[in-house]
């Protein structure tokens, strides 16, 4: 298992072989506050990186979650259809949001790593 | 929004202490919620108390004249004279179109043996209404020195009666002038969310020794204007600049029983033509409350659409209603609208089917009198 890489749009990624899980980042989950709604992608669609791929709502507003990589989505959480709350509770572990099945490995070179992302977090 | 520097609130380092997250709102630094969350803020509201602090908003005290009677009537659809002292009457200022330019509470108080005209109005209107104060009406006092606290929920009152020496006898929309610490407090039972609860004027510097002995009390938090919108939204509450503009009249907004029906024969009252046409003809417009039919958040500024997608009206406000558990919204429609077509939203460039929901979503709890 790999070490999970960032986003600047504050996505989480961790590598599976040729999967990729990602998820919102404990910081983005405090910041967009109760979140009530997580409108899911369609499995199968394919995706570029930085493409919108799903919105999540919170009780403030919408955002949109972008693709971190190239890819097609594998599979998406759907504990999170009946309890969107999951997202705030456990962001970077239980709250993932969907599986990518990653078409160009070396795109992960591109995201941020833990050490980095703190330091984007600062600026 | 102008691009004016956001102005705090005079207790704004309270909250900052009390680890608000502040947003702008109405040229003001706001707090938007604390530590536990909107939602927590919110069902703490319905079911024990929370204090807000209210103070960006607007506060006046004009003396009851003739004069300045005269004067408000031109703009505001009550008959003044006749009203009771010391209960709030929910209102409006209107064009002469009869267009809402801001929606007001006003009342009769006395302070000292003199009598005045108290109007709480918005913060997002100070600007506009503060103009027409200028051109029509004399010798009053816009305050500036007092903070606006509102203490809402079934819990309120025990709490605050452990600190003000309030009558029994109060009742929803009542107003007394009551002493703090050697000064003078005004406080209604009134408010924003749908519960019973009061709102208190109380001078900027003993309101936070005031709201520490509030939320001393362990049924009492701090809330934002997050759930406040949440809240008033579920008691089917209108906010200036969703539901309420100056192209939209209180008949249209549903409001028409807030409008003294006498004044709209009355010629002193600059809309007085325009409102008594819309009240005798039929509507163009019309508010209602809907909610989806599955599970997606509905917002304000989206489409609402009519089987044949065309375009039949706009979302004004919407929002996750923690006691209902989804998303409710108010909007407009156009009145000639076949009720038993269904309706859809249009979400992210996708119609998602919504129904009809009764206004208010979650039942007022006000404390009424027999």
């Amino acid at each position: 298992m790999s070490e999970k890489k960032y986003t600047e749009e504050h996505e989480w990624v961790k590598l599976e072989g040729d999967t990729a899980i990602v998820g919102i980042t404990d910081h983005a989950q405090e910041s967009l506050g109760d979140i009530v709604f997580v409108d899911l992608p369609a499995v199968g669609k394919e995706v570029k990186a930085k493409e919108e791929l799903c919105v999540i709502e919170s009780v403030k507003a919408a955002s949109d979650i972008y693709s971190p990589l190239d890819g097609e989505v594998l599979e998406v959480n759907e504990n999170l259809s009946n309890d969107a709350s999951i997202v705030n509770q456990d962001a970077e572990n239980e709250g993932w949001i969907f599986k990518l099945k990653v078409s160009d490995i070396a795109q992960v070179n591109n995201l941020m790593t833990l050490d980095q992302y703190k330091e984007f977090l600062d600026k | 929004m102008t691009e004016e520097a956001l102005q705090d609130i005079y207790l704004n380092n309270f909250h900052k202490n009390n680890n608000a997250k502040f947003v702008p709102f109405a040229g003001y630094h706001m707090p938007i919620n604390y530590k536990s969350g909107i939602i927590n803020e919110h069902i703490h509201v319905r079911t024990h108390s929370g204090l807000f602090d209210v103070s960006h908003m607007g506060q006046i005290l004009i003396p009851l004249t003739n004069v300045n009677i005269l004067a408000l009537e031109v703009y505001i659809p009550l008959d003044i004279k006749l009203l009771q002292p010391n209960k709030c009457h929910y209102s409006f200022i209107l064009n002469s179109h009869g267009g809402v330019v801001d929606d007001i509470m006003l009342s009769k108080i006395k302070i000292e043996a003199k009598e005045f005209i108290y109007i709480v109005y918005n913060a997002s209107r100070k600007k506009v209404l503060n103009e027409i104060f200028k051109k029509t009406i004399v010798n009053y006092k816009i305050i500036q020195d007092r903070c606006l606290i509102a203490l809402q929920g079934p819990d309120s009152f025990s709490v605050i009666s452990s600190i003000l020496n309030l009558s029994s006898s109060m009742k929803f929309l009542d107003i007394e002038i009551l002493e703090y610490e050697n000064t003078k407090v005004f406080i209604s039972r009134s408010g924003y969310t749908g519960e019973d609860g009061f709102e208190i004027s109380i001078l900027d510097n003993i309101a936070e020794n005031f709201v520490q002995k509030i939320i001393q009390n362990k049924n009492t938090i701090l809330c934002g204007l997050g759930c406040r919108d949440s809240l008033r939204m579920e008691a089917g509450l209108s906010l200036y600049g969703n539901e309420l503009n100056e192209d939209i009249n209180p008949i249209q907004a549903g409001l028409s029983w807030a409008l003294d029906k006498s004044r709209l024969k009355d010629k002193n009252l600059n809309c007085f033509q325009a409102l008594s046409e819309e009240i005798n003809t039929s509507q163009s417009i019309k508010r209602i409350g809907i909610s989806p039919v599955n599970k997606s958040m509905l917002r304000a500024h989206m489409t609402l659409h009519n089987e044949n997608n065309e375009e039949i009206g706009k979302i004004t406000s919407g929002c996750y209603s923690p006691i209902l558990k989804k998303s409710i919204a108010i909007g407009y429609i156009n009145k000639t609208l076949d009720m038993s077509e269904k309706l859809f939203v249009k979400i992210r460039d996708k119609l998602e089917e919504i129904q009809i929901e009764k206004i208010p979503f979650v039942k007022k709890n006000y404390k009424k009198g027999d």
